[in-house]
This record gives C-alpha cells, sequence and structure tokens, in this order.
C-alpha cells in the first residue's frame, strides 16, 4: 500500500510539472499560430479579397485548433449585430496575459475595417508584434518549461525520499 | 432583408410598427432624425413606427452609420472598397446603400472614404408585370427594339429592366439576355428569367466588350447610363448587332435631350424607344413611351 502512495505522489508532482510546462508550451503554439493567421489572412486579402467570415471558415484545422477558439468567437460576432468585447473573444482562451489580451483584442477589432492596403499594413504590424511575443513565449517555454518539468520531478523524488 | 445591417433598436420599429413590403428608403444621418420614404411619402422613425413629429423621432449616430457601413460590407470594407469609392455598397440581397463620408484624394484618384456620415439604404422591390404596359410598344415580330428607360432616381426604372427581361422569358422568347449589373441590383427576386446571364460589378466598357466577345447575347440589359464611356459601349454594342435595353436618370423626356452625352445616341436614332418614369403618383408612374423622333406613342 505504501509503495502505490508513493508511486501515486511521485505521478502527481510530475503531471503538475508537467501542466506547467505546457502552459508555456501552449503560448508558443498560440502566437505561432495567430501569426500563421494573420499572414494568410494579409495574403488572402490582397490576393481574393474574399468576406472575412470565409477567409477564417478556410483556415486549416491546426491553426483553429491552436488559436483555442478565439476564430469561433469572432466568427460569431462576426455573424451576429453585438459589438465586439474582451470577455466575448477571449471566452475559452486560458493562455494569455491581460495586456497580451488588449493587444490582441485590438487586432481582431482592426478586421474588416479598412481597405486593402490599409488592412495589409494594419496586419503587417500587428505581426510584427506577435512575433517579438512568439520570441518571448519561446525563450520562456526554454528556461521555465523544462523547469517546471524537472521540478516537478524532483518534487516527486524528494517526497519519495521522505515517505521512505 | 435588413438583418445584419441595421441595430435592432432601429430594425426591430421598422419590421415590427412599419414593415418592409411598402418602404423605399430609409435615411441616416449623423445626430439626424431617422428618415423613411414610404411609397413617395416621408416619415420619421419612432419607437412606435413611423411618425411626422419630429420630437419623437429616432436620431442616426456617427458610430451607428459606422456600424451599418462595416455590417454591410459583411465586415469587411476592403472587399467593397472599389464600390465605396463610388459612393455606395451593394449588399447580396440587391439592397443598394449609397453612403457619404470624408473621401480620401491622391493625385487626382479618389482611394477611399472614411468617416461615415449618413447612408441612404435604397430597399428593392419585384413589382410583378409592370412592365407589361409597355411591352407591346418595345417588342416587335422582328424583336426588342433598342430601348432607354427615362426615369428619376427611385422612380422603379431598375424594376421595370428586371420585369422587361423576366416577361421576355415568360413569353418564350428565348433571347440570350446579358445584364450587366454595375451595382447589383438587377439579379434578385425571380430575377431576369430563364435566358440571362449576369456580369455583375464591372464597368460598362468591360462589361459590354467581355459579354459581347464570350457570351453573343441577344439583348443587353443594364442600369443607370451617364457617363461618354457609358455611351460609347452602348454604341459599340449597337454596331455588333446587339439589342440595348438601358436606362438614365433625367426627371422628363426635355431634360434628357439636354445631356451632352447622349447626343450622338439621339442623332444617330440607336435608341428607337424611350419610355419616361415619374415620381407623379409614387414609385413606378408611366408618363409616356416615345418614339425614336420623340413622338409620344402612348399617353396615361
Amino acid at each position: 500500500m505504501k509503495w502505490v502512495i508513493i508511486a501515486v505522489l511521485f505521478g502527481i508532482c510530475v503531471a503538475i510539472g508537467y501542466l506547467f510546462s505546457m502552459k508555456y508550451k501552449k503560448r508558443v503554439q498560440f502566437y505561432t499560430a495567430l501569426i500563421m493567421f494573420a499572414q494568410k489572412l494579409d495574403v488572402e486579402i490582397n490576393f481574393s479579397r474574399e468576406r472575412l467570415k470565409k477567409l477564417i471558415e478556410g483556415m486549416d484545422e491546426k491553426t483553429k485548433r491552436n488559436l483555442f477558439g478565439l476564430d469561433k468567437n469572432f466568427l460569431n460576432y462576426l455573424s451576429g449585430s453585438e459589438e465586439l468585447t474582451q470577455e466575448a473573444l477571449f471566452k475559452n482562451c486560458p493562455v494569455l496575459k491581460p495586456e497580451e489580451k488588449e493587444m490582441v483584442f485590438l487586432f481582431f477589432k482592426s478586421l474588416g475595417r479598412s481597405d486593402v492596403l490599409g488592412q495589409s499594413k494594419e496586419i503587417q504590424n500587428f505581426v510584427k508584434r506577435f512575433d517579438e511575443n512568439l520570441t518571448k513565449c519561446a525563450s520562456e517555454n526554454k528556461k521555465y518549461g523544462s523547469l517546471s518539468l524537472k521540478l516537478g520531478f524532483i518534487a516527486g523524488l524528494f517526497i519519495v525520499v521522505i515517505l521512505l | 432583408m435588413l438583418d445584419g445591417i441595421l441595430p435592432d433598436s432601429v430594425l426591430l420599429p421598422i419590421k415590427n410598427k412599419v414593415g418592409l413590403s411598402s418602404l423605399n428608403e430609409i435615411r441616416l444621418r449623423a445626430d439626424k432624425p431617422i428618415l423613411l420614404s414610404q411609397m413617395g411619402q416621408k416619415y420619421f422613425l419612432s419607437e412606435n413606427g413611423r411618425t411626422r413629429s419630429y420630437n419623437e423621432a429616432m436620431f442616426a449616430t456617427s458610430s451607428m452609420i459606422e456600424e451599418v457601413v462595416f455590417r454591410a460590407s459583411e465586415c469587411s470594407i476592403y472587399s467593397v472598397n472599389e464600390q465605396i469609392k463610388k459612393g455606395y455598397i451593394a449588399t447580396p440581397n440587391g439592397i443598394r446603400i449609397g453612403i457619404t463620408g470624408n473621401v480620401v484624394e491622391e493625385g487626382g484618384v479618389v482611394k477611399t472614404m472614411t468617416g461615415f456620415s449618413s447612408v441612404n439604404i435604397r430597399i428593392p422591390h419585384e413589382v410583378r408585370n409592370c412592365s407589361l404596359k409597355a411591352y407591346s410598344c418595345i417588342v416587335k415580330p422582328d424583336g426588342v427594339l433598342n430601348t432607354l428607360i427615362i426615369s428619376p432616381p427611385g422612380a422603379g426604372k431598375t424594376t421595370f429592366l428586371r420585369d422587361f427581361v423576366y416577361q421576355l422569358s415568360e413569353r418564350n422568347m428565348p433571347y440570350n439576355a446579358l445584364g450587366l449589373d454595375e451595382r447589383g441590383e438587377l439579379n434578385i427576386g425571380r430575377g431576369l428569367g430563364n435566358y440571362a446571364d449576369i456580369i455583375s460589378f464591372a464597368s460598362k466598357k468591360i462589361g459590354f466588350e467581355n459579354g459581347i466577345r464570350s457570351l453573343a447575347p441577344n439583348i443587353i440589359v443594364t442600369d443607370e447610363l451617364s457617363e461618354w464611356e457609358d455611351v460609347e459601349a452602348v454604341k459599340f454594342a449597337s454596331n455588333c448587332g446587339v439589342r440595348i435595353l438601358a436606362s438614365t436618370h433625367s426627371d422628363s423626356i426635355e431634360s434628357f435631350l439636354q445631356k451632352a452625352a447622349f447626343k450622338e445616341l439621339i442623332d444617330e436614332n440607336v435608341f428607337k424607344r424611350y419610355v419616361v418614369f415619374s415620381m407623379r403618383e409614387g414609385p413606378g408612374t408611366l408618363e409616356g413611351i416615345y418614339d425614336e423622333n420623340f413622338s409620344r406613342m402612348m399617353r396615361w
């Protein structure tokens, strides 16, 4: 019985470490997907000038998945007649910090509001800022992501040693 | 029809208290009362429907107008910028929204419009059989005569064009009609019938040239001839042996004859029939049909 408890506690510690490391990984995935999303919009707006709704619906599944529901929430706004709010846009999207939410919100709010040239420039400016965030997230992931996993593992070992 | 374009605060009184079936126009001007045009009469919009009382009127705001333009473009201003440059947006269901704002020019060329300050939402109506009064004057045993519809704005010329082409197909005249729908207004409701092709949102010049070369139409139907370029396109089609059914803005035959751009077409008798509409008894009042010598053939 003692060994089972030790194994469970060790597992819990490693899992907590893994969850923490995933948080950093998800942020990297989110910004990678957001940049991809913005760049694809930029190209399509310049080329086909297709409506936003159709462009977003046509995005690949991987990009959509890593946007953590932002695409769906934005599509809901496009289909309705309500104003776009941060609460509605970031529903089910837990990976962003408040100041990052503000920037991403401004990006979505700017979509569809100007002519091709203006829209394209605006998207490119946002992509630059997203790129900076991605670099930050990648270095955080490198630093703290693997650290969390290691810490979880060490904490687990520590508990094992104490209990033994 | 207007869902997703107008905010609920404006749409609900219109839908529930006024009704869309007889409504012709909705005008929103920043910080001014919302105006309705219904069967040629003007009203203010109030929470309880239409009113003549200024004090009861609902007012439009700048942000409301910005949002109407944004929603009318299906949340994609960039996709309709060419239309915005010409001062309107055409929605997929045939509503034409005239817009005003700050025109951004560069080197004498309009780049876009910003700061929208007013919109005029024109609601299209399908008036079935409205062209039948004039039908026998325009269609002869050897075919359809080149015809120009003359009317002031909002008097029913597009409705007439649409119904006329539809009537051709109903009467088993398998005319290959080509609709040049520059503003997305011709192909709504039951449209132009069974024998029509539509080129949408192209200029008259491009539409006439491409259409004649690739679609071999018997008749070209187009709305609102106004510039020299449009007149040249009509001459080109006429010289190619294609019949033309078109419209232009003018409030009478006399004022039409003063339009310099049309002088050549008049002198060369390109049009064999002129159908004149007015707003005298509301939209669609047929004033008369004239032959190529401007002799009145019918009077109402």
